[in-house]
């Protein structure tokens, strides 16, 4: 006895096969009957990846975003899995879409399959919700803001909104709860449901059969096996070979950067439910429940009833087309939204800039992110950076008077030095040549403080006593205090001895007064260094760097110190980008 | 389209031979097979001839197969990781010289960063390691016992050592006497700097007799 033998005796899985494969089509096999199966399979794929993508997902707050990157970058073929998920989901929901229409069109919600008409739009809401709710689990910009707006809808519903956002956020604010509820929903309960009602689905199809097309001719009823299995098993291939090419071209599914509650996102939900974001453009505040909510349940309410509204027995479309009317308007209309939205967000420069913004922000949050996140998490790796972190703050704390590279206001509303090149040899000799020119003191309240050693002074007087310093002594001041600055100090050079003797005067050296001791010049020893830099922008006028009097209140535009408003890990972490990008974008 | 004449399906001369034809019935609506009691009989349906049925089947057989393998290979590669490209051991001070005495057993902790996938964490205690002074050498051996993992101690009589979990026995140098250890105590490379103890901690797999570094 064969072991096929054994079981079938025991099983009798023989018989069982044979009726799966020997079910009739009704009409003979068609191209049309494939989306129900192509659907299936579908699930399959995003079954058993999504399981793979457990194994190596962890849902907090803190881990959840660095552990999808470590699944895209680190793991063996975790960018394929990944991938695979991500357009899987939206293959799901294009095949959603070709499914439904193709069952109403050959009226297959009439009688007696209403009820299989009424699964068959529950399993669409579910198989929504898992889109939804996935897309949060990166704890990514993108997923953590769209999910924001989304759960900020069904917070303004009448009545009981605030209680379900509360339900759905595991509290008042988004963070590990939201993550492990939305995992819960995402894992377990939507694909438990999921399955209990495709096992509904099947069983009730198999009962009916499949609607053959109007006009169908029953001689041409032929078993599922091998011709119409064969149909939906190749649609099923070419849809895996689509998200084989779609994960392949993008070398995976994208991750933006770490969610982060206080920056400024443009949220844009996935692409299928774009739509319904644009329809929010056009409604009030207040009543944007109305359309976001209101809208997709009127559509339900509508396919719900369906089938009992069309009671015809016949099936010819013609009849059937008021009644359809709206489903074709819902599709037309979503096409036209979504549209609408892609273009007017093409047409953004805004939207373009803050998009670029966040690309190279999530680049640099995995190029950092590979060398290891702290236990803090990502956003705390990011705020430790001052390759990210400098740019922002110097954006928000300084651009509004200092240019640094392409940051800072344009040359005519300058009302501080510019900061290209600061702690170069080039920036003090040009200090020492004019250091009222526009880009240096000269549209500063320090105009006229500092003189030059290369141009005699205006008043005709001390003109006459003038005697320009030689470029070779600039040169070795210019040298001394760029080695300063870089924290290379070269003591005793004949740069110091020139400073001791040509500038002290009016600076303050290793915190020795100036002879002048009215003058506000600045700490020359460390000029430039980070240290001096941190300290000069906790606060200018603390001696370490600029005197007191640089703080003075009819020093109308002066610097403001920043001791109160940054740490000071944000103070030398500003500080330090500062002079990396001043000596990089050096003239 | 449901007015459509011209559809294909609409075929006069389909093999009729192969089926039961229903009754032609007002705008043919097929019935489903329980409503009408009709069962098909699998002999009664083959509306595909043998040999082509033959090659639908290896066709069938050989997309699904090819379905599955296109899941199962990442599948595969996700669930077995490569192994860790293996760095050289550094070394991490442990204890200052002076603090350790002559032929002395102690015990002291290792500290060093994790990496853990993706988690960094700075300065956490790794592991623990046996020195013993002799002059001015210092041996290391791992406190992780060679059998199943244990941390290792010294016996009460301060002679040997010994791992609480399953018995074995070891020498003050780290040479198996007795239990179920497969090997002896696991040396780990020591020297000594600036007056600071330092290791390069390492460890080992369990279980075995030979000496495997684990990644
Ligand atoms: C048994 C079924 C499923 C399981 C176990 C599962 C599991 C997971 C897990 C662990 C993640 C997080 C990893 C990541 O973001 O890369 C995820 C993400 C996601 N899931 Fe699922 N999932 C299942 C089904 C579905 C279905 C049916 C859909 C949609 C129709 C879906 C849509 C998504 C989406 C859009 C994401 C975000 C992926 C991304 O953009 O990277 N999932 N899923
Ligand atoms: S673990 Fe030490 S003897 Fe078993």
């Amino acid at each position: 006895m064969s072991l096929g033998d054994f079981l079938d005796e025991r099983t009798g899985y023989r018989k069982l096969t044979r009726e799966l494969l020997d079910e009739p089509v009704h009409g003979g096999a068609r191209w049309a009957y494939v989306w129900g199966s192509a659907l299936t399979l579908s699930f399959v794929v995003q079954a058993v990846t999504g399981l793979l993508l457990m194994t190596a997902y962890q849902p907090s707050a803190t881990t959840a975003w660095s552990s999808v990157m470590y699944i895209s970058h680190e793991l063996r073929a975790g960018w394929l899995i990944r991938g695979l998920h991500h357009y899987g989901a939206q293959a799901m929901v294009v095949l959603l879409g070709a499914h439904l229409g193709q069952t109403a069109l050959y009226g297959a919600y009439k009688k007696p399959r209403e009820l299989n008409w009424l699964l068959g739009l529950a399993l669409m809401g579910l198989t929504l919700a898992l889109a939804l709710t996935g897309y949060l689990l990166p704890w990514d910009q993108k997923g953590y803001w769209a999910t924001r707006v989304a759960t900020n809808i069904a917070g303004s519903l009448p009545l009981a909104g605030a209680a379900i956002q509360r339900a759905l956020l595991g509290g008042a604010d988004y963070g590990h709860l939201t993550l492990t509820r939305f995992y819960a929903l995402h894992v377990g309960l939507l694909p438990a449901l999921l399955v209990l009602l495709l096992a509904g689905h099947v069983a009730l199809f198999k009962r009916h059969g499949v609607t053959a097309r109007e006009g169908a001719v029953a001689a041409r009823t032929e078993p599922f096996y091998p011709r119409q299995l064969g149909r939906d098993l190749a649609v099923g291939l070419v849809v895996l070979a689509a998200l084989f090419a779609l994960t392949l071209r993008h070398h995976g599914a994208p991750l933006d950067a770490p969610a982060d509650p206080a920056s400024d996102y443009p949220a844009r939900p996935e692409w299928y439910f774009l739509a319904l974001f644009e329809l929010l453009k056009f409604v009030p505040g207040d009543i944007e429940w109305m359309a976001a909510v209101g809208i997709p349940l009127a559509l339900g309410g509508y396919l719900i009833a369906l089938p009992f509204l069309d009671r015809e027995p016949s099936r010819r479309l013609r009849p059937r087309l008021l009644l359809l009317a709206p489903l074709a308007l819902a599709f037309v209309a979503a096409a036209a939204l979504t549209s609408s939205s892609l273009l007017a967000d093409a047409g953004d420069s805004g939207y373009q800039a803050a998009r670029v913004h966040s690309d190279a922000r999530a680049a640099r949050a995995v190029e950092l992110a590979r060398r290891g996140v702290p236990p803090e998490g990502p956003l705390a790796m990011l705020a430790a950076d001052p390759e990210t972190r400098g740019p922002e703050l110097f954006a928000q704390r300084c651009a509004s008077c200092h240019r640094l590279g392409t940051l800072g206001p344009s040359a005519d509303k300058l009302t501080a030095p510019t900061l290209d090149g600061f702690g170069t040899e080039r920036f003090v000799l040009a200090l020492l040549d004019d250091p009222d020119a526009p880009e240096l003191f000269g549209k500063t309240p320090f105009k006229g403080m500092m003189v030059s050693f290369t141009r005699p002074p205006a008043d005709p007087a001390l003109a006459a006593d003038f005697v320009p310093m030689p470029l070779e002594d600039r040169t070795a001041i210019a040298k001394f205090l760029a080695a300063e600055a870089r924290g290379t100090p070269r003591p005793g050079s004949r740069g110091e001895i020139l400073i001791k003797q040509h500038c002290t005067s009016c600076h303050r050296f290793d915190h020795n007064p100036p002879l002048d001791e009215s003058s506000l010049g600045p700490e020359l020893r460390g000029w430039g260094s980070l240290a001096w830099t941190t300290a000069h922008l906790a606060n200018p006028g603390s001696g370490a760097s600029y005197p007191q009097g640089a703080m003075a209140k009819d020093l109308e535009g002066h610097m403001p110190a920043f001791e109160e408003e940054l740490s000071p890990a944000e103070l030398s972490l500003l500080a330090s980008w500062t002079l990396n990008e001043a000596a990089r974008v050096a003239p | 389209m449901g007015n459509d004449p011209a559809n294909d399906d609409g075929d006069a001369k389909a093999p009729r031979d192969a089926v039961e034809v229903a009754p032609p019935r007002e705008a043919v609506t097929v019935p489903s097979p329980r409503d009408a009691g009709q069962v098909m009989p699998p002999r009664q349906v083959a509306a595909v001839a043998p040999p082509r049925r033959r090659v639908l089947g290896v066709l069938v057989g050989a997309g699904s197969a090819a379905y599955a393998g296109a899941l199962a290979w990442p599948a595969t590669r996700f669930l077995t990781p490569a192994e860790a490209p293996r760095a050289e051991a550094a070394f991490v001070r442990v204890v200052r010289l002076d603090a350790l005495e002559e032929a002395v057993p102690v015990r002291v902790r290792v500290r060093g960063d994790r990496r853990d996938a993706f988690t960094v964490t700075r300065e956490l205690t790794l592991g623990s390691v046996w020195l013993r002074r002799t002059g001015n050498d210092v041996t290391a051996l791992s406190a992780e016992c060679p059998h199943l993992g244990c941390a290792v101690a010294v016996t009460e009589d301060r002679k040997a050592f010994g791992c609480p979990c399953h018995t074995s026995r070891f020498s003050l140098a780290g040479a198996a006497e007795s239990g179920p250890s497969p090997r002896a105590m696991d040396p780990l490379l020591a020297r000594v700097v600036d007056g600071w103890v330092e290791v390069a901690f390492v460890r080992y797999r369990h279980g075995s007799q030979h000496r495997e570094v684990r990644g």
